[in-house]
């Protein structure tokens, strides 16, 4: 099994910053035009939801593995949810890399599988080097032409 | 190419003349308020112009709009400043279907949607055409793309070294049927908009015609049936709709309501009452409209389900229905994703079920790929049609560990639980004193639990995923394995602590009715894990074993 780079924890530790500044900023706008709010509240809140992010983004990462099998992609991952998901090679439609501003300042970018299932139609592997991106998605490729069928959608 | 009726032009015309009105109107109203030179005068000249533009690219519009069957594609070129034009291979297609209206059916007009998996909306939408082209369309588009699928079977089956025996059921279809398979010129490319017939022997050529024309019937709704059908189903979207109404025509509605709940000990109006009286008039105004939701989702299944006819044509299946508006459609066989069985606890009071066959197209009106194959009948044909068509054993159904029970019993305590704090909430806001009396949904919480444990059911099959789940409405699914796009297994924090897992189980088909993918749901992480690997070892079995078979996997004379 595969980890993810270590940086994408920075990835996600921001994402829950912006979320703690986020509530903070509602809870400000709540104490100038609603109901007073005491700044230690404010700040208690936002210390909160800023710990639990870091939190949820050390699980997160900790949790996060991927596998090329036999027949397929193997992925696991989830805090709250664990989920084991299997791309079999068959199914592959096509294979995106993709990065964000903040992922291309991590040096990082992310590699998108595409099914033509219904729902999760798209299985995004996050938070790898951009050589490991491109690698992962010639393999990818690879392995769906290898083992495409006359069975399309 | 080909244009569409000469009467759409009409409609498009005054469509735009009123959309070109419109914004018209709006546009000197606005400016005249803000702007000073600009005078409501204005309007005698604007709002002419406004629908003489729009008119004119009505017109403009029509003889902008052209189709064509093609050999490989049928071709859709459209727009009057930016052209679009779309060309859909006939093997992508998932399913024409035709649309007459009650004035169309009049004025012998159809509306043809040709739909494949791709994107969100219909791929090409004719409206419109007269309904024997509408219908020479859709046996054309059925042909060819019979064909095409055909062609490209042989020249893949060329390219291996044992050419299976033509004793499979579907080949043996085609033979009798007299398709010709042998046709080594008849390859999908070269020949642009030729007609292919011409390189037909005559009698071959007719014997095809007569093989699209031939059409086997599956099923028809008995009136019986229908009766069951609009009296035993349950549609929601008719309650949102009811809603609207109320909202929009709030006064009639309100004193229609106090009228009826007068005799009954309901208020006067809405300002002289006492906390009995307005109870009655709320007691009263919800029985009235789950009634009248009942009644008219009654008369709304009733309507669209009038004269259901299934029907087979070669490899399609071909539906037929609607009392007022009339809809059919075909849905090649090959492009079948799952088979679902429904019913709800009425019908299954009464023993009956309905057979929905699912792909990854988008449907006429649900806007999902699920067609009603059979809406009603007796249980036992249900599942004998279900297993016929797909080729599935009689499934011995699994139950999770009674440990699930236990977790949806914590479950729906939490939520009556909830319902309890909220009415609390509900007695510090307003005199209501008897909060306590809403911990009576707890009575609810072991049946529901019991009811939602014993509706979940699954089996793994020789060749088919069969999945059950829900109560309202209960689905059983059946997923061939060679259908299976991915597999997961989710556990949730409160699954993990007690060493449960969900499997979901994804196809393409486009919906499953509910939101979700076919899960099964709280098995033992040990069983789930089973069930994860089995499948994936099936899906990769059967896709093998399909490569070298050109068995549809599905039997198209399922009754």
């Amino acid at each position: 099994m595969e980890s993810l780079n270590s940086r994408i924890r920075l990835l996600w530790i921001a994402q829950g910053a912006i979320v703690a500044a986020i509530l903070g900023a509602v809870l400000v706008g709540v104490d100038r035009i609603v109901v007073d709010v005491p700044m230690g509240v404010i700040a208690a809140v936002i210390a909160v939801a800023a710990i639990l992010g870091i939190a949820y983004a050390v699980r997160l990462y900790q949790v996060w593995q991927f596998e090329l099998q036999d027949d397929a992609l193997y992925l696991e991952r989830g805090v709250v949810t664990f989920v084991e998901t299997a791309v079999p090679f068959v199914r592959v439609q096509h294979v995106d890399t993709q990065f964000g501003p903040i992922e291309r300042a991590l040096g990082l970018s992310s590699v998108v599988v595409y099914t033509a299932g219904s729902r999760n139609a798209d299985v995004r592997v996050p938070g790898l080097t951009p050589d490991r991106a491109r690698s992962l998605q010639d393999t990818l490729r690879e392995l769906a032409v290898e083992s495409d069928t006359d069975d399309a959608v | 190419m080909n244009r569409l009726h000469p009467l759409s032009a009409v409609t498009l015309a005054l469509r735009r003349a009123l959309a070109g009105l419109f914004v018209a109107l709006t546009v000197v109203t606005g400016l005249a308020a803000f702007v000073d030179f600009v005078s409501g005068a204005w309007m005698t000249v604007a709002v002419p112009l406004g629908f003489l533009l729009g008119g004119t690219y009505g017109i403009v519009y029509y003889f902008r709009f052209e189709y064509e069957i093609t050999d490989t594609t049928f071709d859709v070129s459209s727009g009057v400043f930016s052209r679009r034009s779309r060309e859909i291979p006939y093997r992508r297609i998932q399913n024409v279907d035709v649309r007459v209206g009650i004035l169309q059916r009049l004025l012998g007009l159809a509306v043809v949607s040709i739909e494949t998996a791709g994107g969100g909306n219909t791929e090409a939408v004719l409206n419109f055409v007269s309904e024997e082209e509408a219908n020479r369309l859709q046996r054309e588009i059925r042909r060819r793309t019979a064909k095409a699928t055909e062609t490209q079977e042989k020249s893949s089956a060329d390219d291996l070294e044992d050419v299976p025996a033509a004793d499979s059921e579907s080949a043996r279809d085609r033979n009798e049927a007299g398709d010709p398979i042998e046709h080594p010129d008849e390859t999908v490319d070269g020949r642009g908009g030729e007609p292919s017939v011409d390189h037909e022997s005559p009698s071959t050529a007719a014997q095809r015609r007569d093989h699209a024309k031939r059409e086997k019937s599956l099923f028809g709704l008995e009136a019986r049936e229908l009766l069951l059908y609009s009296f035993t189903s349950f549609r929601p979207a008719v309650g949102a709709a009811l809603l609207f109404f109320v909202f929009i025509a709030i006064d009639p509605v309100i004193n229609h309501l106090l009228t009826v709940a007068q005799p009954v000990g309901g208020p006067e109006d809405l300002e002289t009452g006492t906390a009995g009286n307005y109870g009655i008039l709320t007691a009263v105004s919800f029985v009235y409209a789950v009634a009248v939701t009942y009644l008219v989702s009654v008369a709304y299944t009733f309507a669209t389900y009038y004269g259901f006819k299934l029907s087979r044509a070669g490899q399609d299946f071909v539906y037929e229905r609607g009392l007022v508006q009339r809809y059919s459609g075909s849905i090649p066989a090959e492009k079948i994703q799952s088979v679902t069985v429904t019913d709800n606890p009425l019908q299954r009071l009464i023993d009956y079920a309905g057979m929905w066959i699912e792909t990854a197209g988008y449907g006429p009106e649900s806007s999902s790929g699920s067609q009603s194959a059979v809406p009603l009948a007796r249980k036992s044909r249900v599942y004998e049609f279900t297993e016929r068509l797909t080729g599935a054993e009689t499934p011995k159904f699994l139950s999770p560990p009674e440990l699930a029970r236990r977790r949806y019993l914590a479950r729906y305590s939490i939520i009556a639980g909830v319902i309890v704090a909220i009415a609390f909430g509900v007695s510090l806001a307003t005199t209501l004193e008897q909060w306590y009396l809403a911990a009576i949904v707890f009575l609810a919480v072991p049946p529901a639990a019991h009811l939602r444990y014993v509706n979940i059911q699954y089996f793994v099959g020789e060749d088919h995923l069969v999945v059950r789940r829900g109560f309202w409405r209960r689905r059983t699914t059946v997923i061939p394995y060679y259908r299976i796009q991915t597999v997961s297994t989710r556990r949730s924090v409160f699954q993990r602590r007690l060493g449960l897992a969900s499997v979901v189980v994804d196809t393409a088909s486009s919906s499953s009715f509910s939101m979700t993918a076919p899960t099964i749901y709280d098995l033992e992480l040990e069983d789930a894990r089973d069930v994860n690997i089995t499948s994936r070892k099936q899906l990769q079995r059967t896709l093998r074993e399909r490569a070298q078979d050109d068995d549809l996997g599905l039997t198209v004379d399922f009754t």
